[in-house]
């Protein structure tokens, strides 16, 4: 996102203003500029904080596997998980509010983020913290009108968004899939298993598998596409590579959905995981790939996470299944290595909060525009 | 001779070879006021003087590395009768800096007219022929000008040393350990180094053909081609496929002696007990020689690991061992021991690591730009592995290979299907490489039957892919034609084995006298081509001679030639004139 104003080629406010007025008014004008500067790329943040509750709630079940593994790790006290379910709704709460102002006062910059290839699939990103929220939440069973209420809440602009962005990948001249194919793409496939989970969870078999099937094939299309990496690097700014990470989140999430929807853990669930695995074992063997992107803490940064929470929640289940050592200590260290990241991008953004709020909004077009009011 | 009009150029672009020989200077090539470190002593000069001493140093400007030479300047000459393994040697001092194709000038008089083996002029430019017709070759001599006094047999040819491990020290150690010290040249030793590794954009720019095994036109090998190289070096890592051709025989006549639904064959045992025992001793063979040519020549073996095709024949000693411990007779070994599964299946998933995470994240080599049949040699391994795993009767271990394989298998099999603009490789015209389309599918298709515990539709549905794929390239068995042998051809021969085995597999499942005829057809059919392929290794082995030619496309230069078409130009005129002298000697 960093980088998205050069890609875009839209000229900044120059802001050289001697006089005391003018400053005032300037500083003024860009604490607001602040507010609006919200893109969706910051909710990355409560994705990883929703798929970390997701987590908190699927190890805090409790289970017919007594394995003493698994009995540590129920030692985590509910009271923490509330916290933490708490945390992850009051940041979603923000970043919703924040976007709306940002919509309601900057809408041309909005459109210009959802003509941009990486900004245009971060739009799926607070349906889908919408959706894990209701899934890990302590006080909502499956089978209530509220939660069949609110899934809909939350599924319908998924559904809308997938029909305007696949329908883009091969009707539209400057929107092909060849074009705009990104890792970040995967965040749409990643939404519609997350709603077909929600679904399956609820019951609804057929709209679970409707969503899944719409998933997996636009997942079929998309890996290769990202594969083939007709474009190469360039599409992506070296900033954003954590958002590899998504490579390895797809397939688990894929593995999660159809568990829930086959209400078992099967081969197809299996390979699916042993596809995230090794994609997972891939890029942690390439560090290399990440090190521009470390330089300086950045809300990308945050991508991490999320991917992280979900392959371990995709090894919980697989853990479950298969009960052998072997899988309950892979289970065991990628939930602790999810657990830790998180913890650890929460004590950054603590510490440098000010690397972390946006200074300028990538897609300026809003400042811009009340310039010449 | 012509003389192309004397270009001044200016001195950066020169290596740093030429730098102080300004043009009038150098009264013959190869001597030392080249600056090359007295290396080539001027003690030998050749007989004959040259008739032109200006313009010596021809040169082909440097690249990108600026030069902080003197200033001289440099007129161009076309003239050219090469000496390559000076400009070898050379080119072997030049640590860093660019190869460039500085041919020495030897004496015009001395002719060279050489006649590669192939037929075709890859790094000579234009010979020089001398006034009465007479051509006479120089390399006989060439050894001697680097040696100081001593003769060609005592000294080693040093001109492969930057192909050697640690550029030579080691045989040198290994030498002064038998007690036959060889003559250290301290400049020598520290100025030879091991080459860089070219980009794989230099491969693909460099070489052509279906197994990106043919020089082009215009480039050059960093290698003498004139000599024999040294067996080691000749010895590709494709001579694995012999060892999946001959294994995968050896599990083929295992499957139809013991399968209920060609019983009526009556095959003994036996086949598969000698088959199996000829490919353990082959593959402890080729394995042993590899296994030599990696302690000596290790930067030959680097070069071949990032050579786009042959980096996925590294996939093949690991899938020749699955292959021996699937088809391991029932006399020798009824249940062979799991870690063997992991022992093998570990140096497979390291090298799928690194492969598949190029395709995903590594600029140059991804899958779009090096997708190529070959790369069904990676995807195999995994179907291979999970086969052996679930007959053995592990469990998560081969679901785990079998999904990593398919979901690559995917890919590929879209990448190459779609035939992108953006790749190279792919031949134009059929060759016998396609048939590795035929073994993903095949593998697979049994490898899911094993998982299973039965042919269920997952496994008919990857049969039935596997039988399209098999029956679109045999009735266009009329394209493949006109490609020279090579040893990986081998390896194009395990899929049609595969195949037949699934086939087999089916029969059992679907036993009727269609499934049955199938299964004995196509056996016949592999078998037919193993035996045909190995007659016809025989012999180029000991007829031909020719099993091992110098291995070119491991000997491509660093960065691309600057007057290439000029070459390719040359060596056009160079091959007419060749037919007009050999004319003209006719007729005198």
């Amino acid at each position: 996102m960093e980088t998205a104003a050069v890609e875009l080629q839209i000229p900044r406010q120059i802001q050289v203003l001697p006089t005391d007025d003018h400053v005032a008014a300037v500083k003024s004008k860009s604490r607001l500029s602040m507010l609006t500067c919200f893109h969706a790329g910051y909710f990355r943040i409560s994705l990883s904080l929703c798929g970390q509750a997701l987590l908190w709630k699927t190890l805090i079940e409790p289970t017919t596997d007594a394995h003493a593994l698994r009995a540590v790790v129920r030692c985590l006290p509910s009271a923490a998980f509330l916290l933490l379910w708490s945390v992850a709704f009051l940041t979603l709460l923000a970043l919703c509010l924040l976007y709306l102002v940002r919509c309601v006062l900057c809408f041309r910059s909005v459109r210009a983020e959802f003509a941009h290839h990486v900004g245009m699939n971060y739009i799926f990103a607070p349906w889908i913290s919408w959706l894990l929220l209701l899934q890990s939440a302590p006080f909502l069973r499956p089978n209530t009108r509220g939660y069949l209420l609110l899934w809909w809440l939350f599924a319908l602009p998924i559904l809308a968004l997938d029909v305007k962005v696949y329908g883009q990948w091969f009707t539209q001249g400057k929107k092909f899939l060849s074009m705009v194919a990104n890792p970040t793409s995967q965040i749409t496939v990643i939404g519609n298993l997350v709603g077909a989970r929600a679904a399956a969870e609820m019951g609804w078999r057929e709209s679970a598998v409707c969503m899944f099937s719409l998933g997996i094939a636009h997942y079929l299309v998309l890996f290769v596409t990202l594969y083939q990496r007709f474009l190469g690097s360039d599409s992506l700014p070296s900033m954003l590579r954590p958002v590899f990470f998504l490579f390895f989140a797809a397939p688990s999430m894929a593995s999660l959905a159809w568990a829930s929807i086959s209400s078992s853990f099967d081969t197809c669930c299996k390979m699916l995981f042993f596809l995230s695995l090794f994609l997972f074992a891939s890029l942690v063997c390439r560090p290399a790939l990440f090190k521009r992107s470390m330089r300086r803490f950045s809300v990308a940064w945050w991508a991490y996470s999320f991917p992280l929470s979900v392959l371990a929640l995709a090894a919980t289940e697989y853990a479950q299944v298969v009960k052998g050592a072997v899988a309950n200590v892979l289970m065991l260290i990628l939930a602790v290595l999810s657990v830790v990241v998180t913890l650890l991008l929460m004590v950054f953004t603590a510490i440098r909060t000010g690397d972390l709020l946006p200074h300028d909004d990538p897609f300026i077009l809003c400042s811009f525009d009340s310039n010449l009011h | 001779m012509e003389q192309v009009s004397a270009k001044q150029i200016p001195c950066e672009e020169l290596p740093s070879l030429l730098q102080s020989a300004a043009a009038k200077e150098v009264a013959g090539f190869d001597s030392v006021e080249c600056g090359n470190g007295g290396v080539i002593s001027q003690t030998t000069q050749p007989a004959a003087a040259p008739k032109e001493t200006e313009a010596v140093c021809s040169h082909l400007p440097a690249y990108n590395e600026p030069q902080d030479e003197s200033k001289h300047s440099y007129s161009l000459s076309i003239s050219l009768p090469t000496s390559p393994s000076g400009f070898h040697v050379l080119q072997a001092k030049q640590i860093g800096s660019p190869r460039t194709e500085s041919t020495q000038l030897p004496p015009p008089a001395a002719v060279q007219l050489e006649q590669p083996k192939q037929g075709k002029f890859h790094s000579q430019p234009i010979p020089a022929v001398s006034i009465d017709g007479k051509v006479a070759t120089m390399n006989g001599k060439v050894p001697d000008r680097r040696v100081s006094g001593g003769g060609e047999s005592q000294q080693r040819d040093k001109r492969f040393d930057s192909f050697k491990t640690w550029s030579g020290r080691l045989e040198r150690q290994l030498s002064n350990l038998r007690g036959k010290p060889q003559d250290l040249e301290s400049g020598e030793s520290s100025i030879i180094e091991a080459e860089d590794v070219p980009a794989v954009d230099r491969y693909f720019d460099a070489l052509e053909g279906p197994e990106l095994d043919t020089l082009r036109v215009s480039e050059v090998s960093v290698l003498p081609e004139d000599k024999k190289w040294p067996f080691l070096l000749r010895f590709p890592i494709s001579s694995f496929g012999m060892c999946l051709g001959v294994s995968s025989q050896a599990i083929l006549w295992k499957t139809l002696a013991t399968s209920p639904s060609t019983s009526f064959l009556h095959v003994s045992i036996t086949v598969n007990l000698v088959l199996w025992c000829v490919s353990l001793a082959l593959m402890s063979t080729v394995a042993f020689v590899y296994l030599l040519k990696i302690i000596f020549y290790f930067e030959a073996v680097k070069r071949e690991y990032y050579h786009p095709v042959r980096v996925n024949f590294f996939f093949a000693p690991w899938i020749a061992c699955l292959f021996l411990v699937q088809g391991v007779p029932p006399t020798v070994a009824e249940k062979p021991h799991n870690a063997l599964w992991y022992a093998l299946m570990a140096p497979i998933f390291c090298l799928e690591l690194k492969i598949y995470g190029q395709w995903m994240s590594g600029g140059q080599r991804r899958l779009s730009k090096v997708a190529n049949p070959s790369n069904h040699l990676s995807i195999v391994g995994n179907f291979v592995g999970a086969l052996v795993g679930a007959s053995m009767g592990l469990k998560e271990g081969p679901i785990f290979f079998f999904a990593i394989g398919l979901a690559h298998y995917t890919v590929l099999f879209v990448t190459l299907y779609q035939r992108l603009p953006t790749n190279e490789t792919l031949p134009k015209e059929l060759h016998p490489v396609f048939f590795l389309f035929v073994a993903a599918p095949s593998v697979a298709c049994m490898a899911w039957a094993a998982i299973k515990g039965d042919f269920d539709y997952g496994s008919r549905i990857a049969y039935f892919i596997a039988l399209f794929l098999y029956v679109s390239l045999a009735v266009r068995i009329n394209f493949f034609r006109g490609f020279r042998f090579s040893l990986a051809w081998w390896a194009y021969t395990f899929p049609m084995t595969g195949f037949s085995i699934a086939t087999i597999k089916y029969s059992m499942e679907v036993t009727n006298a269609l499934t049955q005829t199938l299964s004995v057809g196509f056996s016949v059919i592999s078998t037919f081509t193993v035996s045909a392929l190995f007659i016809t290794t025989i012999i180029h082995a000991f007829v031909l001679h020719d099993l091992f030619p110098n291995d070119i496309p491991i000997a491509i230069t660093q960065k691309r030639p600057k007057f290439s078409k000029f070459i390719a130009h040359l060596r056009s005129l160079s091959s007419d004139m060749e037919a007009a002298i050999s004319k003209d000697s006719l007729e005198i």
